[in-house]
C-alpha cells in the first residue's frame, strides 16, 4: 500500500515538472518567436543604411555636352548630360564590345547622369577638366559589395554579369568603391530603382495620415466618453451604444477599408490614394480605443472628488470639464498615442482606399497622394528586386523605431502624470 | 474660399464671446445680479454666433454638387442618354471648366462648362451673403436675450450636452456606414450571382470576370461558375485553424505560466516582452513570414522529400499564430487571476499539486473566460489580411493540404480592389459582398465572445 | 496525548514579524480554540501547521513543529503529504465550482484513495454522512456545489476535507459566515469528529470555543499569551491580558 502510494506520488511530481515544463517553454517558444523576428529583420536591414558608390574619373568634355565656348548657368542647366555620362562609362574599360559597354552603363544608377550634372553645376569651373565623382551603384552591384549577392550562382541566374564583376572587382581593387551613410533612404521618395527608392514620401504620408486620424478621432472619442461615462442616462439606448463600441473594436481594419472605399470615395467623392481619405478611415478605426481608455480613465477618478465639486455647488457640467476630465488627461493621452500608433501599423484599409499607388514626389498636404510606411513596406516587400529586400527591413526598422517611441511616450505619460488613487 | 468663411465664422465667434463677456459686465456694472458667470453670457452668444452659420454653410456644401449637377445635366435631359452617359458629361464639363481637360471640346460642352462657371459664382456669392445675414441675424437676437440678463448658463449647459451626446453617436454611425457601404454593393452583386452559387459554388476564378465595358448589357452567364466561396470560406477557416494550433497552446500555457507560477520578476518583464508581439504591425508579419518562414519550410520540405509551396498556408498560418499568442496568454492571464484565491487554498489544503490544482479547479473554473478570449483570437485570425497577401499566395485552391497555398476572404478584397475599381461590376460587388461575410461572422463572433467574458467577469466580481 | 507540537515558531510578512516564539502542543482527538482579537496572528499560526503559508510569497516561517514526530518545516517535508494528512476548511465556504459528487472525489482522485468507481461512491458517501450532509444532498449529488445554501456549502467543504481520512482538521473560522441555526450544526459536527481527528479551531467568539473545545490558546498581538485547559482559560486565567479578553475589556 506505501509503496504504491509513493509511485502514485512519485508520479504527480513528475506531471507538476511537466506542466511546469509546458508552461516554461511556451514562454520561451513566445520570447524566441520575437528574438528571431527583430534578429532576422535587423540582420537582413542594417546595411540598407549605407549605400555603395563608384568614384568613377569624369573628364567634363564640353563638346560631348554640346556646350560652347563660355556657357551660362541656364545653358548647363539645360545642357544633355547623357553622352557625356555614358562616356564616363565606357570609359572604364575603352576596349569593351558592344554589349558590355550596355553593361557598364548598368553598373550605376539609373539616373547617373543627374549626379554629374550636380557635380558640375557646383563648379561650372570644371569643364575641360577631370575630376574624381561618386556615382550610386545599382542596387545589384550594392548587395555585391554588401556580400548579400550569391555571386557564385551560374551567370544566367543572375542580374550581374561576369563581366560586371570583374570590372567591379577592378575597382574595388583601385580603391574606387566606397560605401557611405545612406542620406537618400530618408530624403527620396519611392522609386523604381533600388538605390534610389526612399521613405520620404511614405513617410510624409504616415504622418499626415496620423494628423488627420488624430484630429478627428482625439476629440470626437473624449467627447463621446465624457457623455458615456459622466452623463448618459443608464438606459437601452446608452447600452446600444456601448455594445457598438466594444463591437468595432474588434471588426477587422480591411472593413474599414471597405467603409473608407464604400462611403468616402464613392459617395462623398474625396480624393483617391490621399492621407486625408486614409486619416479619415484610421480615425473610425482608432475611435473604440480612445474612447475606451478615456472612459477607464475616468472611471478611475475617485466618486469623491466629483461630491465635492457637486457639494460646492459646481453644476453637473464644470464638474466634470474642472475636474474630473484633467484628472483623467493621463490616461486618455497615453490610450490616444497607444491607438494612434496602431493605427500607424495598420496597412490594409490604406492599400483598399488606394494609398498604395506609386508615388514619387514627397507630398506637401494631406491632400497629395502618397504611400505610408506600412504601404510601402508591402510595396517595396512585392518588388522582385533584391535590393528591395533590405529596404523593407530598414523601412520596418523606422516603423518598429515609431512604435516604440510612442508606447514608451505613452508609458511614461501614465507613470509620470496619472495620480494614483488610493 | 470656403477656408476663409469657415476661418471668418470661428473669429467671430470669439469676437462674439468677447461682447457676451463684456455685456454682462456692464449688467454687473448697474448693480444688477447676473444669473451666470459672464464667461457664459460670451459663450452664449458665440454659440449663438457660429451655430446656425456652420449648420447653413455644411447644409449648402452638402447639397450645392448635387443641385448645380442637376441644373447642368437638365440641359441634356431629352437627348436619351444613359445615366452612366450623363455622369461622364458632368466630369467632363467639370474638368473643362477648370481647364484641365484634355480632349475633344464640342460647343455643347464648353456652353456647359460656362454655365457650370456661373453658377458656381452665383453660388459661392449667394452662399457668402446669406451666411452674413444669418450671422447678423443671430448675434442681434442673442445680444438682446443677454440685454434682458435671461438665463445662459442652462442653455450654453444644455448645447455642450447635445454636443457630447452626438460625439457619443460617432460609433453608431461607423457602425451604420459599415453596413451602408457593404450592403448596397452586396445587393447588386446577389442580383447578378445567386446566392446559392456563392454560397456553394467551389470555383473562386475573380480574374476571368474581366472589367466590363459600361456600355454593354450585363450578362449574368458569363459569371457562372466564376464566383463559388466555398474554396476561400474553407481557405479563411483552415488558415485559422493552423493559426490557433500553434496561439492556443503557446498563448494558454504561457498565460498559466505568468498567471500561476512565474516570479512577480519574471512576470514584469516577459509579460511586456510577449505583448510586443502584438504590437508589431501585421504587415511585418507577413514579410517576416513570406521572406523567413515560408522558404524555411520549403527547405525542410525539400529536406524531407516533401512538395511545399513557397506560399504555404502553414507559414500563413503559423506566423499569424505567433501573432495571436500574446491575445490569448494576456487575456487568459487575466482570466486566471481573477478566480478567487479562495478556491486555490481550497484545492491545496486537500494536498493537491500546483498543476492538478490548475487543471482541475482553476482552468474548469476559469474555462468560459478562456473560450471567449480564444473566440476572440479566432475572430482576429479570420480578419487578418496582410499575412495571407503577402504569405499564402492569392489563388483560391480548394485544398486542406496546409503545404500547398490557398486564400482567404480577406486576401480575396485585397486582391479584388487592389489598383482601378469599377464600381457597378460584378467583380468589385464580390469584394464587399466578401466583406460583408467577414463583418456578420467576426461580429457574431464577437458578439458572443464579448458576452461569454463579461458573463464571466460578473459571476467572480 | 501530544499530536502537534510547535516549537520557538516566529513567522514574518516581508519584515514585519507576525508570530513570535509559539510553543503550543495540541492534544490528539480533542478539540483545541485559538482565540484573540482579529490580526493577532491566531489564523497566521493555523495556517503554518499544513504549510498553506507557503503560498504567499512574502512569508516565512522560522521554528519547529513536529507532528508525528516530524519537522514539517524541514526541506525533507513534502507538502503535498502533509496536506493529506492535515485538513483545512476556511473561514468562508469554498466549495470548487463543480458538481457535489466531485467536490468530494477531488482529494480522493488525485492521492489515488479508491481503485474503482464503486469504492469511490463509497467514500463520497461515507463522507457526506459523516459531515451530517448526505441526506440533504443524496439526490443530487451532480448538480453543482455552489448551489447550496452557505451552511451547506461549509458541511460539504468539511465533507472535502475528511474525504481523505486527515489525522488533523484545520478549522479557520468556519462559521463566522453562517446563520445561528447553521453555526450549531457544524458545532455540532465538529464534537462528533473529534473521535477520529484531532481539531483545532480559530474562532472569534469566545462562546463558541467554550462549548466546543477542551483546549484553548489566547493569542495577542502575534505572542500566545496563555494556553491550556478551556476550563481552566475561562474560569480561571493566570494572565491579566487573558482576562480583560475574556471578560470583554477589548477584543
Amino acid at each position: 500500500m506505501n509503496k504504491n502510494k509513493e509511485k502514485l506520488l512519485n508520479s504527480r511530481y513528475r506531471a507538476e515538472k511537466r506542466f511546469q515544463f509546458y508552461g516554461k517553454s511556451a514562454i520561451f517558444l513566445a520570447l524566441l518567436f520575437l528574438t528571431i523576428f527583430i534578429f532576422k529583420i535587423f540582420s537582413t536591414g542594417y546595411t540598407a543604411f549605407q549605400k555603395t558608390w563608384l568614384i568613377v574619373p569624369v573628364t567634363f568634355d564640353a563638346e560631348t555636352m554640346y556646350l560652347d565656348e563660355n556657357p551660362s548657368k541656364e545653358d548647363l542647366e539645360d545642357a544633355d548630360y547623357f553622352d557625356l555620362a555614358l562616356q564616363t562609362m565606357f570609359n572604364l574599360d575603352k576596349s569593351a564590345s558592344e554589349k558590355q559597354q550596355n553593361d557598364l552603363k548598368r553598373m550605376v544608377s539609373y539616373f547617373f547622369e543627374r549626379e554629374i550634372k550636380r557635380e558640375l553645376l557646383n563648379d561650372p569651373s570644371l569643364i575641360g577638366k577631370t575630376k574624381d565623382v561618386y556615382l550610386t551603384a545599382s542596387d545589384d552591384l550594392d548587395q555585391v559589395f554588401k556580400g548579400n549577392y550569391p555571386r557564385d550562382l551560374p551567370e544566367d541566374q543572375r542580374r550581374v554579369t561576369d563581366y560586371q564583376l570583374k570590372i567591379f572587382d577592378q575597382l574595388v581593387e583601385q580603391g574606387r568603391v566606397e560605401s557611405k551613410f545612406n542620406l537618400s533612404f530618408f530624403t527620396y521618395p519611392d522609386s523604381r530603382e533600388a538605390e534610389l527608392a526612399g521613405i520620404a514620401s511614405s513617410f510624409m504620408g504616415s504622418i499626415f495620415s496620423i494628423l488627420v486620424c488624430l484630429v478627428i478621432a482625439f476629440p470626437v472619442a473624449v467627447l463621446a466618453a465624457i457623455y458615456l461615462e459622466e452623463f448618459a442616462p443608464k438606459n437601452r439606448f446608452t447600452d446600444f451604444i456601448e455594445v457598438n463600441i466594444n463591437n468595432l473594436a474588434a471588426v477587422p481594419s480591411i472593413v474599414f477599408g471597405l467603409l473608407g472605399l464604400g462611403i468616402l470615395l464613392a459617395v462623398f467623392q474625396l480624393p483617391r490614394s490621399t492621407p486625408l481619405v486614409g486619416g479619415i478611415t484610421l480615425s473610425l478605426m482608432t475611435l473604440p480605443t480612445i474612447i475606451i481608455a478615456c472612459r477607464a480613465s475616468l472611471k478611475a477618478v475617485p466618486p469623491s472628488i466629483r461630491e465635492a465639486a457637486l457639494a460646492m455647488g459646481a453644476s453637473k457640467m464644470q464638474t466634470t470639464m474642472h475636474h474630473t476630465v484633467p484628472l483623467s488627461m493621463p490616461g486618455t493621452l497615453s490610450g490616444t498615442i497607444i491607438g494612434l500608433a496602431q493605427a500607424l501599423g495598420e496597412t490594409a484599409p490604406l492599400i483598399l482606399i488606394g494609398m498604395v499607388a506609386f508615388v514619387n514626389t514627397i507630398p506637401g498636404s494631406p491632400l497629395d497622394p502618397a504611400a505610408s510606411l506600412p504601404v510601402q513596406i508591402y510595396i517595396w516587400a512585392e518588388s522582385a528586386e533584391r535590393g528591395f529586400v533590405e529596404k523593407v527591413s530598414a523601412c520596418i526598422m523606422v516603423l518598429l523605431g515609431f512604435l516604440i517611441i510612442m508606447n514608451l511616450f505613452a508609458q511614461i505619460i501614465r507613470h509620470k502624470f496619472e495620480k494614483k488613487w488610493s | 474660399m470656403n477656408l476663409v468663411i469657415f476661418i471668418f465664422i470661428v473669429l467671430l465667434g470669439f469676437t462674439s464671446y468677447y461682447f457676451g463677456r463684456k455685456k454682462a459686465y456692464s449688467i454687473q456694472a448697474t448693480n444688477t445680479r447676473l444669473t451666470a458667470l459672464p464667461q457664459f453670457y460670451g459663450y452664449y452668444l458665440a454659440i449663438w454666433c457660429a451655430i446656425p452659420a456652420f449648420i447653413i454653410y455644411s447644409l449648402w456644401a452638402i447639397f450645392e454638387p448635387s443641385i448645380v449637377k442637376l441644373i447642368i445635366l437638365s440641359d441634356y435631359s431629352n437627348q436619351g442618354y444613359l445615366d452612366d452617359e450623363l455622369n461622364l458629361i458632368y466630369e467632363k464639363t467639370k474638368s473643362l471648366s477648370r481647364g484641365q481637360f484634355s480632349g475633344e471640346i464640342t460647343t455643347y460642352l464648353e456652353t456647359s462648362a460656362e454655365k457650370y462657371l456661373n453658377l458656381r459664382s452665383i453660388a459661392q456669392n449667394s452662399k457668402v451673403v446669406l451666411i452674413l445675414a444669418i450671422i447678423i441675424a443671430s448675434i442681434v437676437y442673442g445680444y438682446k436675450r443677454i440685454s434682458s440678463n435671461n438665463r445662459t448658463r442652462e442653455p450654453v449647459e444644455k448645447f455642450l450636452n447635445a454636443v457630447l451626446f452626438t460625439a457619443s453617436l460617432a460609433a453608431i454611425l461607423t457602425t451604420i456606414g459599415i453596413v451602408f457601404s457593404l450592403i448596397f454593393q452586396t445587393i447588386d452583386f446577389f442580383k447578378v450571382i445567386p446566392l446559392f452559387d456563392f454560397i456553394f459554388g467551389t470555383h473562386w476564378y475573380p480574374a476571368k470576370a474581366f472589367v466590363r465595358d459600361a456600355s454593354e448589357p450585363l450578362d449574368p452567364s458569363m459569371y457562372s461558375d466564376t464566383f463559388g466561396a466555398v474554396p476561400i470560406f474553407a481557405g479563411t477557416f483552415f488558415i485559422a485553424l493552423i493559426a490557433m494550433c500553434v496561439a492556443i497552446p503557446i498563448g494558454l500555457m504561457s498565460g498559466i505560466y505568468l498567471a500561476e507560477y512565474a516570479s512577480t520578476k519574471v512576470r514584469q518583464y516577459a509579460k511586456p516582452l510577449i505583448e510586443i508581439l502584438a504590437g508589431i504591425p501585421t504587415v511585418v508579419y507577413g514579410f517576416f513570414a513570406a521572406l523567413t518562414v515560408g522558404p524555411f519550410l520549403k527547405d525542410i520540405g525539400t529536406a524531407m522529400g516533401l512538395e511545399v509551396s513557397a506560399e504555404s498556408a502553414l507559414a500563413a498560418g503559423g506566423v499569424m499564430g505567433i501573432m495571436i499568442i500574446p491575445f490569448i496568454s494576456s487575456l487568459s492571464d487575466d482570466v486566471i487571476t481573477s478566480v478567487p484565491q479562495s478556491l486555490r487554498d481550497g484545492s491545496y489544503a486537500m494536498g493537491a499539486t500546483k498543476s492538478e490544482t490548475i487543471k482541475k479547479v482553476i482552468f474548469p473554473a476559469a474555462l468560459p473566460g478562456i473560450v471567449g478570449s480564444i473566440l476572440l483570437g479566432v475572430s482576429r485570425a479570420v480578419g487578418e489580411t496582410m499575412i495571407v497577401v503577402m504569405a499564402s499566395g492569392l489563388a483560391a485552391n480548394l485544398t486542406f493540404n496546409p503545404l500547398e497555398s490557398t486564400s482567404t476572404i480577406t486576401a480575396q478584397i485585397v486582391v479584388i480592389l487592389i489598383g482601378d475599381q469599377a464600381f457597378g461590376d460584378p467583380k468589385t460587388q464580390a469584394a464587399f459582398a466578401l466583406g460583408m461575410t467577414l463583418f456578420l461572422v467576426t461580429l457574431s463572433l464577437n458578439i458572443f465572445a464579448l458576452r461569454v467574458v463579461k458573463k464571466y467577469r460578473e459571476k467572480y466580481e | 496525548m501530544i499530536k502537534i507540537n510547535s516549537k520557538n515558531v516566529d513567522v514574518f510578512y516581508g519584515k514585519k514579524q507576525a508570530l513570535f516564539n509559539i510553543n503550543l502542543d495540541i492534544e490528539e482527538n480533542q478539540v483545541t480554540a485559538l482565540i484573540g482579537p482579529s490580526g493577532c496572528g491566531k489564523s497566521t499560526f493555523l495556517r503554518c501547521l499544513n504549510r498553506m503559508n507557503d503560498v504567499i510569497d512574502i512569508c516565512r516561517v522560522k521554528g519547529q513543529i513536529i507532528i508525528n514526530d516530524f519537522d514539517i518545516n524541514d526541506k525533507s517535508c513534502d507538502v503535498v503529504r502533509l496536506r493529506e494528512k492535515i485538513g483545512m476548511v476556511f473561514q468562508k465556504p469554498n466549495p470548487f465550482p463543480k458538481t457535489i459528487y466531485e467536490n468530494i472525489s477531488y482529494g480522493p482522485t488525485i492521492h489515488g484513495m479508491a481503485q474503482s468507481k464503486n469504492e469511490m461512491d463509497e467514500i463520497v458517501e461515507n463522507s457526506l454522512k459523516k459531515a451530517a450532509l448526505w441526506e440533504e444532498v443524496k439526490d443530487r449529488l451532480h448538480e453543482p456545489g455552489t448551489g447550496l445554501s452557505g451552511g451547506q456549502q461549509q458541511r460539504l467543504c468539511i465533507a472535502r476535507a475528511i474525504s481523505v481520512k486527515p489525522e488533523v482538521i484545520l478549522m479557520d473560522e468556519p462559521c463566522s459566515a453562517l446563520d445561528p441555526i447553521a453555526t450549531a450544526q457544524i458545532e455540532e459536527l465538529i464534537d462528533e469528529l473529534k473521535k477520529d481527528h484531532t481539531i483545532i479551531i480559530v474562532t472569534h467568539s469566545m462562546a463558541q470555543a467554550a462549548r466546543v473545545s477542551q483546549n484553548t490558546g489566547f493569542f495577542h498581538l502575534g505572542e500566545l499569551i496563555e494556553h491550556g485547559s478551556t476550563d481552566k482559560i475561562f474560569k480561571n486565567p493566570e494572565n491579566k491580558r487573558t482576562q480583560d479578553y475574556i471578560t470583554g475589556r477589548f477584543g
